[in-house]
């Protein structure tokens, strides 16, 4: 007998003795369903009330939306926390497209393809251990993720991506060509995890703020030596050497610092 | 005289009330559909576990219903959005307890979805022949989750905006299909007044659409290959047929299963 003429002779059983020894949906499953559904309703009205009259779901609504400012971190829903922090994991420019698209289209394609993959008719769970293992590292990881998203505090490289015109504008190097890479290249490879930048980024490590970085008029070739090597330039710097981002694209980055002559 | 009409009279009466579900059935059959629906046998030992799909359905109703009527207040307009949200919260009667709903009732949906699929997949009843009915499901969680998306920009504060900001960059990231997405969602090259009436219309019309549509099919599905029973069950497809005879018919649907009765009789004290 063929796995499928098994799975088939299987579902006959199931139809026969439910025909025999099953009871009616209404009023027996019914029954359950409508205290579970009076249960989720008061659920939500109970949230709705803790929102309005205390602050421990947080404000009811926050300060209108307004695109110049800048130093705002954003957050998405709780339930899309831990897509939120795959992408402070995958924060490096080459890396981030498993973040955003790679690893959530994979995870779909395992959902849908999971009944095609697990045919077996087994459904008893103390014989299903490589069901069991799935369940239990899918609920880890999304808690662990979803725990670390909502406690993460630095900034990630397309949120920074986003405060790039404003900085333009303010700094006034709409216009190069060079300092815009460089605003890009600062905002995807980690400057910000140290830095601050017009209020955008973290100061961790003593690290200064370098919105007015251009002010100093060191000049493009010192930018470059200080990135490619910091603590040869400024001795117990524990800033890590960027030689690796290569002469170009460290060239765009000391124009882009040397084009931060603070705000205007 | 009077013995004879009496009782045609309460005949032709009850025949008069059921006249229109009469009507209505031999025109439609929905009187049957329903019945079906109603009185079709699910398996003797589903339990509080099998609530947490209709639960989800719960949830979704409350989000159309207090989405309708958060659709009344609403104004949809970059100047006025954030306005007319404070408005519904502080001036509009009950506007507070219905925005608070459909904003946590998002979030119950969202949790209750996982808890079913968790369910499904634990009960192993993803499996012949309702793999079709599992992807539905996937693809009705992928759906519900485009649906928080486009929902959390419409407050229209600084969190929603910078998190949609965000989102569509993210969405922008995505191979050969990426930027085009990103600008469709945007509805030109910036985030503006026209991705707050995109994200509206598609959050209140197109995505609720294709949820309906889907959960359609779902209950469908359910309806016509039944409820699984779960997997300790006799009733679970794997197990041979059971080779004791014929229990003695049961007097009762909430009886306990005749099993017992065998225990009982080995000691014969």
């Amino acid at each position: 007998m063929s796995s499928l003429d098994e799975r088939r002779a299987g579902f006959q059983r199931y139809k026969d003795r439910v025909k025999t020894e099953g009871k009616p949906f209404y009023p027996y499953a019914m029954f359950h369903d409508t205290v579970m559904s009076l249960v989720v309703v008061s659920v939500i009205i109970g949230l709705s009330i803790v929102w309005k009259y205390t602050s421990i779901l947080g404000a009811l609504i926050g300060a209108p939306a307004d695109p110049g400012t800048r130093n705002f971190v954003p957050r998405p829903d709780w339930y899309f926390y831990f897509l939120f922090y795959l992408l402070r994991i995958f924060k490096w420019p080459e890396t981030v497209i498993l973040a955003t698209v790679g690893i959530p289209t994979l995870c779909l394609i395992l959902l849908l393809i999971l009944p095609f993959v697990d045919v077996r008719t087994e459904r008893r769970l103390s014989r299903r251990p490589v069901a069991i293992v799935a369940a239990a590292l899918t609920v880890v990881s999304m808690g662990v993720l979803t725990y670390k998203g909502a406690t993460a505090q630095e900034a990630i490289a397309s949120e920074v991506k986003a405060a790039i015109p404003s900085w333009a504008k303010k700094q006034g190097f709409e216009n190069n060509q060079e300092a815009l890479k460089g605003a890009n290249l600062f905002a995807v490879s980690g400057c910000t995890n140290c830095h601050t930048y017009l209020g955008t980024g973290s100061s961790n490590l003593g690290a200064p703020d370098l919105s007015a970085e251009g002010s100093k008029n060191k000049g493009i070739q010192f930018q470059i030596d200080h990135l490619k090597c910091p603590s040869c330039v400024n001795p117990g710097s524990p800033m890590p050497p960027f030689a690796a981002l290569g002469e170009d694209n460290l060239k765009a980055l000391a124009t882009f610092l040397e084009a931060s002559k603070g705000p205007q | 005289m009077a013995t004879t009409t009496k009782p045609s009279r309460t005949q032709s009466l009850a025949k008069t009330a059921a006249y229109p579900l009469d009507w209505l059935e031999e025109r439609s059959g929905l009187i049957g559909g329903v019945r079906y629906f109603l009185f079709r046998k699910v398996p003797g030992d589903t339990s509080w576990w099998h609530t947490l799909g209709s639960a989800t359905l719960t949830a979704f109703l409350v989000q159309l219903i207090t989405g309708v009527i958060l659709a009344m207040y609403y104004k949809p307009d970059v100047n006025s959005a954030h306005s007319s949200v404070v408005h519904i919260t502080n001036d509009v009667w009950g506007g507070w307890l219905v925005r608070g709903m459909h904003r946590w009732g998002a979030s119950v949906f969202i949790i209750l979805m996982f808890m079913h699929m968790g369910r499904v997949f634990l009960f192993g009843a993803y499996k012949y022949p309702r793999e079709l009915n599992w992807i539905v499901g996937v693809l009705l969680l992928a759906t519900a989750l485009f649906e928080g998306l486009t929902g959390y920009l419409l407050p229209f504060d600084q969190t929603a905006y910078w998190a949609t900001v965000v989102a569509i960059n993210i969405n922008g990231t995505a191979p050969f299909v990426g930027p085009f997405l990103a600008s469709i969602l945007r509805g030109g090259a910036e985030i503006g007044p026209d991705t707050l009436s995109r994200f509206y219309s598609i959050h209140m019309l197109l995505v609720p659409g294709a949820l309906i549509g889907l959960i359609g099919l779902h209950l469908y599905l359910i309806v016509r290959l039944g409820v699984t029973s779960p997997p300790w069950s006799k009733e679970s497809a794997d197990r041979p047929p059971d080779p004791e005879p014929p229990a003695p018919p049961r007097s009762g649907l909430v009886q306990p299963a005749p099993r017992a009765a065998g225990v009982r009789r080995r000691p014969s004290e």
